[in-house]
């Protein structure tokens, strides 16, 4: 063998070694936000961004399948879903032993295990005033003795976390007893949701005001880098125990499944070392990062470049020659104008409050008039669909079959029925005048930040001025909106709900008399509605809980507290390299699901 | 000079009391209540009434302003109130990127705009000189949005000479890779109405009998313009880049969005639609503060560039 051929023999010998000893390149998925977070403590945040970052990093005791639809409750750190105990009122669980947080400098170099007792402080902090968490109400008026604790904390000006409460029990190591004031058969998505999940005591009086920055959760991916408002770096979390896809829910008819199935099925879970999130408040630099193939995905395509993406409802040819694929999403969500049914409005005689025959037409009409299919085809391009009650698609207790023609745009019937009850144009001006003779102008409030509020705005001033009802629209901050509608300070304005858990109830509450000052904004309060929501909270889901679902939707169209407007439909892009996407109605976040091919990546980026 | 300037820094005070009673009118004005923002979804008068009561927003006014006061003079805003992190370190983090940005592009701006204005003062009336100001004029009727997306579509979609957006960690990565085309675009869009205003001033100084003068006497075209009106016109170009200086520590809101760039821009609109006072009590009486002090130097420096200027 001459010198050269040994040479060549010796490089590819240490080029097989270097590749056998290289190791594989670490799966990095980039994303991005479209709103800036606020920081990571579960039980400090309300904003959808921060929570679902927080998805990945923390774990409650139930979350929901990643490919059951409509969204499945399972267990997550439980071992089992619970059987309601004491007619709805008691839920136990046990924690599946050796689940690990984490790392972090305040367990001083020890593994910490989960335990019960986490649950139990994570809770009583939505509580601790000192916390001032937007999720308090979720425990409030529910756990036993909880209520009672905040009453003595907010005297002395501390919060006793070491104070027992019957509502919390904590039996064991591994077993906490939830006991409720009342029965609630949905008290189990409130433990599903993604701030309720277990912290560790030792972690927040370590970090104290800086918990937002903190997050030591016993979850897939931990906080790797934070420039916050820009960047949020997550990494694999090295304690975590990883999982597998759950195939039992999939519906393998659906394309989605499938190919999530093919993907993952067998795998060990999470599959990507490193998430990076940028966050992108504006629509075109996260488009162009996307199209720039700078980002993997692009949740919910920006709507100013629907008709460059999806040209007449399907995926652009040029996208689809790349592979990119589009998942249409139907928002578990409902956009509605709220009339404010109460006697009076910014301290005057409220001209669309009330309940008799004449207000409720006056309300009725106004639903009729409203344009709701320029709204869908002009405003939000074809993307939403519109609503026909509060309850959206994809939760339990949406009924496909419930239609009704109160809800539809009819300015002939809405004209008409202004005639009839006495609106109508009595001094010549072109505007109806009340049915005693008095001016008629309705106030109408809108969020002033933004194009789509002013273009809703205008549409509704618009709708109205069709039928003769003369609308006086005011652009208002959004802390003053927020104000005016619990404190009856308008008579219609613009309004939204995005679910909090997958039950027709988070939507229906809405409307409930006792929720006036909180989430009921109308400050609907019918005895009748009342009843019947008082009796579906009681009984766990059946056909007999969907036939009380009903009934109260047939009130609220009857009595027209709101002008339903419409469920949101998103279009999230996903480039082919992205394996086993799915995007779930509640959980925010997908990343701890998701496989990238790095190779194919590459050859697309070259 | 020292009595002048101990004079301008207690003239200060009186100002800056001015700037913390019009902030805080403003705010309680038209601010917005911020409890009901932090509140969350669904909230109770109570837990409205105790977020307000541990912001202090339930104090009397006076009560209020008193902490502001003291704010002000301890250099402590507390925490913000959307975001729990301490308003100081707000500050901190987000100057860095803005200045990243802005001071190159005052750098550049002002260095570019003084050369071509003297250029295009050199060959008034002529054709190159009309064809400039033509552009000039037609570049500042353009929005500085439309600027935005069209360089940022051109540049770093379909040329794909810079990264659309980004930030990291590193400033040299910074300004080598993220910070180039929004340097650019800022420097592009300032350009324009620099060079006509300093035109003016090169102008202005040409037309002296001075510089008549001195060509009389035939000192060198280069050496009149460079030496003579160059200097002279320094004093009103001094007096732009002084009213352009504080918002360099401010940045631009659009090209942080536009961007992602985590400077202070972003944060103090951001801090306005979330009603977070602290932040924007912080950040307002730190542009007063810094606005306040480049005055005071420029004045100084008045004096280094003409002789002539004397403190009284």
């Amino acid at each position: 063998m001459d010198i050269r051929r040994l040479f060549a023999c010796l490089c590819l010998f240490l080029a097989a070694l270097a590749a056998a000893g290289a190791e594989p390149p670490k799966k990095v998925l980039r994303v991005s936000l479209r709103a800036a977070e606020t920081g990571f403590d579960p039980q400090r945040i309300d904003d959808r961004y921060s929570n679902g970052v927080d998805e990945n990093m923390f774990e409650g005791l139930l979350t929901y399948d990643y490919l059951a639809r409509p969204a499945k409750l399972v267990p997550l750190v439980a071992e089992s879903i619970p059987e309601p105990e004491e007619g709805g009122r008691r839920y136990t669980f046990r924690i599946k032993p050796g689940i690990y947080y984490a790392p972090d400098p305040a367990f001083k170099g020890r593994k910490r295990e989960l335990v019960a007792q986490d649950f139990e402080y994570a809770i009583k902090r939505f509580r601790d005033p000192k916390n001032r968490s937007p999720y308090a109400w979720l425990f409030e008026n529910k756990l036993v003795g909880l209520d009672r604790l905040e009453e003595r904390a907010k005297k002395t000006g501390t919060f006793d976390y070491d104070a027992k409460i019957p509502g919390i029990e904590v039996r064991d190591r591994y077993t906490v007893s939830f006991l409720l004031k009342d029965p609630d058969f949905n008290f189990l998505y409130v433990l599903a949701m993604p701030n309720v999940v277990p912290v560790a005591r030792e972690v927040v009086e370590m970090y104290g005001e800086d918990t937002m920055g903190h997050p030591v959760g016993t979850g897939p991916y931990m906080l790797a880098e934070w420039v916050r408002r820009s960047k949020i770096v997550l990494e694999r979390n090295p304690n975590f125990r990883g999982f597998e896809l759950d195939t039992r829910y999939a519906d393998m008819s659906d394309e989605w499944d499938r190919a999530a199935v093919d993907a993952l099925a067998g795998k060990r879970l999470p599959l990507i070392d490193r998430i990076e999130v940028s966050i992108m408040e504006d629509e075109q630099p996260r488009f162009l990062a996307f199209m720039n193939k700078e980002h993997d995905v692009l949740d919910e395509t920006p709507f100013g470049f629907l008709d460059q993406v999806l040209p007449n409802g399907k995926l652009a040819p040029k996208l689809a020659k790349q592979g990119m694929k589009v998942f249409r999403e139907e928002q578990p969500e409902f956009t509605y104008t709220a009339f404010n049914v109460e006697d009076k409005a910014e301290g005057r005689p409220n001209p669309i409050g009330g309940y008799t025959p004449d207000r409720v037409a006056l309300r009725r009409a106004m639903t009729l008039a409203y344009d709701i299919d320029a709204e869908i085809g002009i405003l939000r391009k074809g993307q939403a669909i519109a609503a026909q009650s509060p309850v959206p698609p994809g939760v339990v207790g949406y009924d496909p079959g419930f239609h009704s023609a109160a809800n539809q745009h009819d300015p002939a019937r809405a004209k008409a029925l202004l005639d009839m009850f006495g609106y109508v144009d009595r001094n010549g001006d072109g505007w109806r005048e009340q049915p005693d003779g008095s001016p008629l102008v309705i106030g109408y409030k809108f969020y002033a930040m933004g194009q789509e509020y002013r273009q809703l705005a205008e549409l509704w001033v618009k709708s109205m001025a069709d039928v003769g009802i003369h609308v006086d629209a005011s652009a208002v901050q959004f802390a003053d909106l927020l104000k005016d509608k619990k404190v009856a300070n308008y008579e219609t304005a613009q309004s939204a709900w995005i679910a909090d858990y997958p039950d027709a109830q988070n939507f229906l509450q809405l409307f409930y008399g006792p929720n006036t000052g909180q989430s009921n904004e109308p400050g609907f309060k019918l005895a009748q509605y009342d009843r019947l929501y008082e009796k579906s909270v009681a009984i766990p889901d059946s056909p007999q809980r969907d036939r009380l679902y009903r009934e109260m939707d047939r009130l609220i169209l009857a009595y027209a507290p709101v002008r339903l407007g419409v469920h949101r439909v998103f279009n999230h892009l996903i480039y082919p390299w992205v394996k086993g996407y799915k995007k779930h109605p509640i959980l925010y976040t997908n990343w701890k699901y998701l496989d990238i091919d790095v190779a194919e990546r590459q050859a697309a980026m070259k | 000079m020292t009595a002048y300037v101990i004079r301008r820094i207690w003239q200060m005070i009186p100002t800056i009391f001015g700037v913390i009673l019009l902030i805080f009118l403003l705010f309680n004005w038209v601010g917005g209540d911020p409890a009901q923002v932090l509140a969350g979804k669904i909230s109770n008068p109570d837990q409205i009434a105790n977020i307000r009561r541990q912001l202090g927003v339930d104090q009397p006014y006076w009560y209020q302003l008193w902490v502001f006061v003291k704010q002000v003079f301890t250099f402590d805003f507390g925490r913000s109130w959307s975001t729990n992190e301490e308003v100081s370190h707000i500050l901190l983090t987000r100057v860095g990127p803005t200045l990243t940005i802005m001071v190159p592009v005052l750098v550049i701006e002002t260095s570019l705009a003084v050369l071509l204005a003297i250029g295009v003062a050199y060959v008034r009336g002529t054709l190159k000189d009309r064809s400039i100001m033509i552009v000039c004029t037609v570049a500042m009727s353009i929005s500085f949005l439309v600027y935005i997306i069209v360089f940022q579509w051109l540049f770093g979609f379909i040329l794909g000479w810079f990264p659309v957006q980004g930030w990291s960690e590193s400033f040299w990565k910074n300004l080598g890779t993220y910070a180039p085309l929004p340097i650019m675009l800022a420097v592009f869009v300032g350009l324009a109405p620099e060079l006509r205003l300093y035109r003016s001033f090169f102008l202005d100084e040409i037309n002296q009998d001075y510089v008549r003068t001195a060509r009389a006497k035939g000192v060198p075209e280069k050496r009149v313009m460079m030496k003579h009106v160059l200097r002279n016109a320094m004093i009103p170009i001094l007096t732009n880049v002084a009213i352009y200086l504080p918002g360099v520590f401010v940045g631009s809101f659009l090209l942080e969005v536009f961007f992602s760039i985590p400077g202070l821009g972003r944060e103090v609109v951001t801090a306005v639609n979330r009603s977070d006072f602290p932040v924007i009590k912080a950040v307002t009486v730190y542009l007063a503060v810094i606005t306040m002090v480049i005055n005071l130097l420029v004045d100084v420096m008045y004096k280094f560039v003409d002789p002539r200027v004397s403190f009284k």
